[in-house]
């Protein structure tokens, strides 16, 4: 991923506010990346642009090799889908569906029609969540166990990224170590992991820090 | 697919309000239906009756003029009469089509010692003109003058049967008559109703009445598409100088009756649907009450890929599903309802069962699905244009 003197700024009736002012770095493949900064500072910005949610003012943003800046809103979202996965603070999972159907939720989505549930299965195993828990409701998890299904969701179509916000902002420490040892074994088995937090144990886990201050990287 | 699946999981979870959106689209189609159902129903029930006398062509005398000629004897009920003369004419115009003349007064009757007086109707009519009128139910057409045919409900209400004599006039001044036949049911007519009256023979009656004229005129048409030449006819002849008849074509009075109907029965259908359109608005409500819901999941599934129509399609699923169950239980109903409606109101359920009441009831369903759709859109497409990036910041 390459970000290229992007800029975005926000027309407001007060006044245009500048989000990010000409931010460049790239990421490698294979990279643990962790992106620091306090609020305000323009953390979410990147991360709704690394994540394709949003296209920037001015610059460039390549992912995969793919510019970013003219794609459609339907070209945005099957990227989203095919090379992205997404952890949430808030686990996010839809409460209206079992956890091997939240899971296989985004390859459903891919491929436009029923999933195997095995393939469920196995990145559930993968996240090391127990098999008996597979067919019952997010709201009857623990919010550890609620975090490494919305890990197996972000990793079942195989991403080239992993983008993290806050993932452990919502658990006990203990657990939230236990999440941050299994983002380190993904990421050694070669996920690119690209985590926005504040807290500075968290980042520790990470290989290579981004400091963000006022729409700028200051290290 | 999966987004079915979740409209169909969100339905159910919100079951009561679902319920009470969708038993307003139930209301909406049992509305439409049954008005449909009646409507058709009443206008077959009506055309049944009225086929047999879809032949005519009656001549009356003109009810704003002088009348013809010196009628007018003792018991009529009417100043207005059509002379002998008149008859001759018109039956000369007529042919080849059989011009039967008809007497008409009302009487009392006694049908027994003891019992009481009742008034009904009494026809006057040529015995050899009567087998072209009616069908007997038992009995036979009466051959002597003083024989007479009583009508089906006059027959079943009086409990008369082939041999009762039935005495006529105050105190029986007019004479008695015996019942020979009974005619059978001939429903609402133009000609002669004869279901609860007494069907004289015209000696009988020119006796009793001292007539030597007429009421009015039928004319058996023996091709219908004679009707109209055969009323211009008469008119022509009659009407030369000044008005002297009135002439009435029956199948046009039917059109007109069940051109009647027809309007009757949309318009009635047309308050149902208005009932559809307020249905419809509490689909729009609690459709947008799930969207408003449900901001962040639809920002969740954008996020991890979701595309806007793929949004847009789970809730235009939950708006069909509510539109195509509604529509499924107001069918049924509608069904029932008919059923009950046409055997109260028309003691037969004989016109149910056919394709042109049927309808109606898939008219209901589909409208019922139609406005659950429409008014699913604008959440639906709502829904799928939310900002991502807002919808998953949305607490």
């Amino acid at each position: 991923m390459v970000f290229r003197d992007v800029v975005k700024v926000y027309p407001l009736p007060a006044g245009d506010v500048v989000a990010l002012d000409g931010v460049s770095f790239r990421v490698d493949r294979g990279e643990f990346i962790s992106v620091m900064g306090p609020s305000g500072s323009g953390k979410s910005t990147l991360l709704n642009l690394m994540g394709c949610l949003d296209t920037p003012t001015s610059g460039d943003i390549y992912i995969s090799g793919t510019r970013i800046g003219d794609m459609s809103d339907a070209e945005l979202t099957s990227l989203r889908r095919d090379r992205i996965g997404f952890i949430f603070q808030y686990f996010n999972l839809f409460p209206l569906l079992n956890i091997i159907e939240n899971v296989t939720f985004p390859m459903m989505l891919k491929t436009g029609k029923g999933v195997d549930p095995e393939r469920g299965r196995e990145v559930l195993r993968a996240v090391q969540l127990d098999d008996k828990l597979f067919t019952h409701t997010p709201t009857e998890l623990s919010g550890g166990q609620q975090q490494r299904v919305a890990v197996a969701r972000a990793l079942i179509n195989n991403p080239d990224i992993l983008l993290c916000d806050e993932p452990t902002g919502n658990l006990d420490s203990k657990t939230g170590a236990g999440i941050m040892d299994l983002m380190t074994d993904l990421n050694r088995k070669g996920t690119t992991i690209i985590m926005v937090t504040h807290d500075p144990n968290i980042a520790e886990y990470s290989k290579r820090t981004i400091r963000i201050a006022d729409g700028r990287i200051v290290s | 697919m999966i987004f079915w699946e979740i409209a169909k999981r969100n339905i159910r979870i919100h079951l009561l309000r679902s319920s009470l959106a969708m038993l307003g689209i139930v209301i909406g189609v049992v509305a439409i239906a049954s008005m449909g159902i009646l409507g058709n129903s009443m206008v077959l029930s009506v055309s049944d009756s009225l086929r047999t006398v879809g032949d005519s062509v009656i001549v009356t005398p003109h009810a704003g003029g002088g009348g013809g000629g010196f009628g007018g004897g003792g018991g009529s009920s009417s100043a207005l009469v059509i002379t002998e003369q008149d008859y001759q004419q018109i039956k000369r115009v007529s042919a080849p089509n059989i011009a039967i003349p008809v007497l008409q007064t009302t009487d009392r009757l006694k049908l027994g010692v003891g019992k009481d007086d009742l008034v009904a109707m009494i026809y006057g009519i040529d015995p050899e003109d009567m087998p072209d009128f009616f069908i007997l139910e038992s009995g036979d057409y009466s051959r002597s003058s003083s024989g007479c045919l009583v009508g089906s409900t006059f027959a079943k209400d009086n409990n008369v049967k082939v041999g009762s004599r039935i005495t006529v006039g105050t105190d029986g001044n007019k004479g008695t008559l015996r019942v020979t036949g009974i005619i059978e049911e001939r429903g609402m007519a133009f000609d002669v109703s004869t279901d609860s009256a007494v069907v004289a023979t015209q000696d009988w009656f020119n006796n009793a009445y001292s007539r030597n004229d007429y009421d009015k005129v039928v004319i058996k048409v023996k091709n219908l598409d004679d009707i109209t030449a055969v009323k211009e006819a008469i008119e022509k002849q009659m009407n030369r100088r000044d008005e002297t008849v009135d002439v009435m074509d029956t199948r046009k009075v039917m059109e007109s009756i069940f051109e009647a109907f027809g309007q009757i029965t949309t318009f009635v259908s047309a308050i149902g649907g208005i009932s559809m359109l307020v249905a419809g608005v509490s689909i729009l409500n609690i459709m947008m009450m799930s969207v408003t819901e449900r901001i962040k999941e639809i920002g969740i599934m954008r996020s991890i890929g979701a595309q806007r129509k793929e949004v847009m399609s789970m809730f235009l699923y939950e708006a069909m599903i509510l539109g195509v169950v509604g529509s499924i239980i107001g069918g049924i109903l509608s069904l029932l309802g008919g059923y009950a409606i046409s055997s109260l109101m028309l003691q037969t359920t004989e016109y149910l069962f056919v394709p042109s009441s049927l309808i109606h009831i898939v008219y209901g369903m589909v409208f019922g699905i139609v406005i659950c759709l429409i008014c699913g859109i604008y959440p639906a497409w709502r829904a799928a244009n939310l900002n991502p990036i807002d919808a998953l910041r949305h607490e």
